[in-house]
């Protein structure tokens, strides 16, 4: 089985989300810092007079980040909405169910495309992070 | 056979509502001995309306209330007095007649036996608010009922809406609201950037147009916020019963008064405080008011008395519920300390001043809830009890829950911004004191814990530079100063809340988009004032000599941060200090006594500028020797010369406005 994917890089490694779970793709734009908020709030942005949270995807991964993000995947999950913060959108297509286990709770899992390990973002799991402080 | 149109019954429920809001007071009124000569026929008429158009659209059981209240005030006419005895029976039947309004089919049977009428009783649930014959066409109702009305919703408790009304959705209006709100803010933007090039080169066409630009936009947005604005009235109209029929089932007896109810209110903030108020009036007659035979022997009326009042003040309500009961124990008032105010130990959780539980009172929240409840609405609140005194209790509330004053400071490069409801003056810091290794801020007589904003938010910052600027909060008794690089001013702004994600984060009440797309974090007040809870009290210290002679210095300027900067300069010389925040306001205060010494102005402000405030001074001829100082941002040649003219005694521009200079102008001119 395979399903239309958001494929993103971030800290130079390759994740991807399901379709369903973006809005929309947008410049990472003006953060504003909130401090109390744990490290993998960048902060919080205005986005169409919307304020959503924006998370660092290699914080919550734990890969070191090789460059400022530079675009933000909007994502939405039961009524929880969150900037994603990455390198940079690569690709939107078909990407088959994860095959290999991740050792991250914050991945499904990970697949191969074209011969690069895709790793699954959990948005879910993402998300219920950043209520809980998202330190790890 | 037809139904009345949903609107015509609308019509008919909102204007008999209307009637019996009347009926209910009036009762209440002759009960208590103050109504009216023709209170009974004024009730007859009532009640006779009420039965003549709930026939009108077939409402036989309202009709039937109607007319059996209808009988006994005839009754009473004959007889030319109203026995007390009948006040009981006939509150009774205006509830029933209520409930039948409202299509409780029950409500007529029930109310029959006691005020004895036969049709009443007779009639089935069946026969309830079904209409028993055509319904009367619209224009038929327009001509009967003299004018449109429409009820907030169908089935609601009738309220009355004078003259046509539309029903809009809440959330449309907020969505206005907030668009204007958007738009006032780029319009301040707009008239900084150009106001100052504009007013330095001399044109004065330009600077019009923005004036006006701006009124218009205030006029709207007035008009958008008045939308969402009720009077207080809208939700006091039951209290007068509430607190009779509560009072009277603890045998007691207590007259409320209800001052300031046509003050104006969000309607989101309003729905909000309904319950907190009837808490607060319920918490009065059962912990606050005595018995009469305790009230008697306490040397106090038997009858106690609570006030409700209401009134703006400073942008914000106060809302005050005040009783003339036993007040707090003293014990309870020697274990509140300055650490621990009173209001923070009656509203920790669990708190009851019942030395008993009372049946009415044990129920619901506490005070705790209250207070929540207060400060969920961006309030605060605060309890003033004396023993034996009775007890008052303070609720403050903004106006709109759409617009929100803040300072906006600066730490360590970000901008946060904290409402102007919990900031009571900011402070050069020049003087500190250290109790117990923290450190104190020296305020006036007064020593104020104190801490750095981004120690207490949990921001990772550059040392604070040599003297920063606190920022001294207080709400609710408590106070506390914090520290920032430096204070921007004050604006205002839509706040937003962060969102699910961000919720358990504490210290924010949300964020706030600034006229370039940018979000500023709003800091809750209780939240900087709550961390600060360990520090040591504020100690009182003696103040200096002279006080009372000192000279009065009227500070005029729109910027809240201007104000309350040269306020703290010249408090800290010895100067007492006035403040306005334009011209108008500066010369309705100088036309008052006590006199003013000296007037120190901005140019810009809206309303009346610093050079027409002038002017209308020098035309006093008793005010033609005030001494006028003139700051302002705008270091133009040609200022200082109109400035001149106009009679000014200095100037000062605020680029090279200091400290120093600030006084010996000041001193100069009224000596000192």
């Amino acid at each position: 089985m395979s399903s239309v994917h958001v494929s993103v890089r971030a800290g130079g490694e390759h994740y991807a989300l399901p379709v369903e779970d973006v809005l929309e793709v947008a410049e990472i734009g003006h953060v504003t810092p909130v401090p109390g908020a744990g490290p993998a709030v960048l902060g919080v942005r205005n986005l169409r007079g919307q304020v959503i949270p924006v998370i660092d995807l290699t914080v919550l991964l734990g890969v070191r980040a090789q460059r400022p993000p530079e675009q933000i995947l909007v994502a939405e999950e039961s009524g929880r909405c969150a900037g994603l913060a990455v390198d940079s959108v690569t690709d939107v297509g078909m990407v088959d169910e994860p095959t290999e286990a991740a050792d991250s709770r914050y991945l499904r899992g990970a697949t191969f495309v074209e011969g690069a390990l895709v790793g699954i973002v959990d948005l879910h799991a993402t998300l219920d992070a950043l209520v809980e402080g998202g330190t790890t | 056979m037809n139904d009345p149109t949903p609107d015509i019954t609308e019509m008919v429920r909102a204007e008999a509502g209307d009637a019996l809001e009347r009926i209910e007071a009036t009762l209440l009124a002759l009960e208590g001995g103050s109504a009216h000569p023709d209170a009974i026929d004024a009730m007859f008429r009532d009640a006779h309306s009420i039965k003549g158009t709930a026939s009108m659209v077939g409402w036989t059981g309202v009709a039937a209330i109607a007319r059996a209240m209808e009988d006994r005030l005839e009754a009473c006419r004959e007889r030319g007095r109203f026995e007390t005895e009948l006040a009981d029976p006939m509150l009774r039947a205006t509830d029933a007649l209520r409930r039948a309004l409202a299509g409780d089919a029950e409500a007529a049977a029930a109310v029959a036996d006691e005020l004895g009428d036969a049709d009443a009783a007779a009639v089935t649930p069946s026969a309830r608010s079904r209409p028993a014959e055509p319904a009367p066409t619209a224009d038929r109702a327009d001509a009967g009922l003299g004018k449109r009305r429409v009820a907030a919703a169908p089935g609601t408790p009738p309220r009355g809406v004078e003259g046509r009304a539309i029903r809009v959705a809440a959330e449309k209006i907020d969505r206005m609201l907030d668009a204007v709100g958007e738009t006032v803010l780029h319009h301040r933007r707009l008239e900084h950037e150009l106001g100052q090039r504009v007013l330095a080169d001399g044109e004065s066409l330009a600077e019009e147009e923005l004036d006006l630009g701006e009124r218009l936009l205030g006029e709207l947005q007035d008009s958008v916020i008045e939308m969402r604005t009720l009077p207080l009235s809208s939700i006091t109209a039951g209290y007068p019963r509430a607190v009779r029929d509560i009072a009277a089932a603890d045998g007691k007896q207590v007259e409320l008064v209800i001052t300031g109810a046509e003050t104006q209110l969000d309607r989101v903030i309003l729905e909000g405080i309904s319950d907190t108020i009837t808490h607060l009036l319920r918490n009065a007659v059962a912990h606050g008011i005595e018995s009469p035979d305790a009230r008697q022997a306490a040397g106090k009326p038997r009858s106690g008395r609570i006030e409700l009042r209401a009134e703006q003040r400073e942008g914000m309500v106060a809302i005050e519920v005040a009783d003339d009961g036993r007040g707090v124990s003293a014990e309870l008032l020697a274990s509140a300390t300055d650490a621990e105010s009173l209001t923070d130990l009656l509203t920790r959780p669990g708190f009851s001043t019942a030395a008993k539980v009372s049946d009415l009172a044990g129920r619901g929240v506490g005070l705790d809830a209250v207070k929540r409840n207060v400060e969920h609405l961006g309030g605060s609140l605060e309890v003033r009890s004396e023993p034996g005194q009775g007890a008052n209790v303070i609720v403050l509330l903004p106006l709109t829950l759409a617009l929100l004053r803040v300072l906006m400071c600066e730490r360590g490069g970000q901008v946060f911004g904290v409402p102007l409801a919990g900031v009571r003056e900011v402070v050069a810091v020049t003087d500190t004191v250290s109790m117990g290794g923290r450190p104190l801020l020296a305020l006036r007589g007064m020593s104020v814990a104190l801490s750095d904003l981004a120690a207490v938010m949990g921001a990772s910052s550059p040392p604070l530079p040599p003297s920063p600027t606190a920022i001294v909060l207080a709400l609710a008794g408590r106070v506390a100063a914090v520290q920032c690089d430096r204070v921007l001013g004050d604006q205002e702004v839509v706040m937003k809340s962060l969102g699910p994600l961000l919720a358990e984060v504490a210290g924010y009440l949300g964020a706030a988009i600034l006229g370039d797309g940018r979000l500023v974090l709003i800091l809750d007040p209780n939240h900087l004032l709550k961390t600060q809870a360990a520090s040591p009290p504020p100690v009182r210290q003696s103040t200096g000599p002279g006080t009372h002679e000192a000279p009065n210095v009227l500070v005029v300027d729109d910027q809240f941060t201007v104000r309350e900067l040269q306020r703290s300069i010249l408090e800290t010389a010895g100067y007492r200090v006035e403040t306005a925040i334009n011209g108008r306001e500066a010369l309705e205060r100088i036309g008052r006594p006590p006199d003013v010494d000296m007037v120190l102005t901005d140019i810009q402000m809206p309303e009346m500028n610093g050079f027409e405030l002038l002017k209308a001074i020098r035309r006093q001829p008793d005010r033609a020797s005030l001494p006028v100082v003139i700051v302002t941002s705008l270091g133009a040649e040609e200022d200082r010369r109109r400035g001149a003219e106009e009679g000014a005694d200095a100037y000062m521009a605020k680029d090279e406005f200091d400290q120093h200079t600030l006084l010996e102008t000041v001193g100069r001119l009224v000596g000192r």
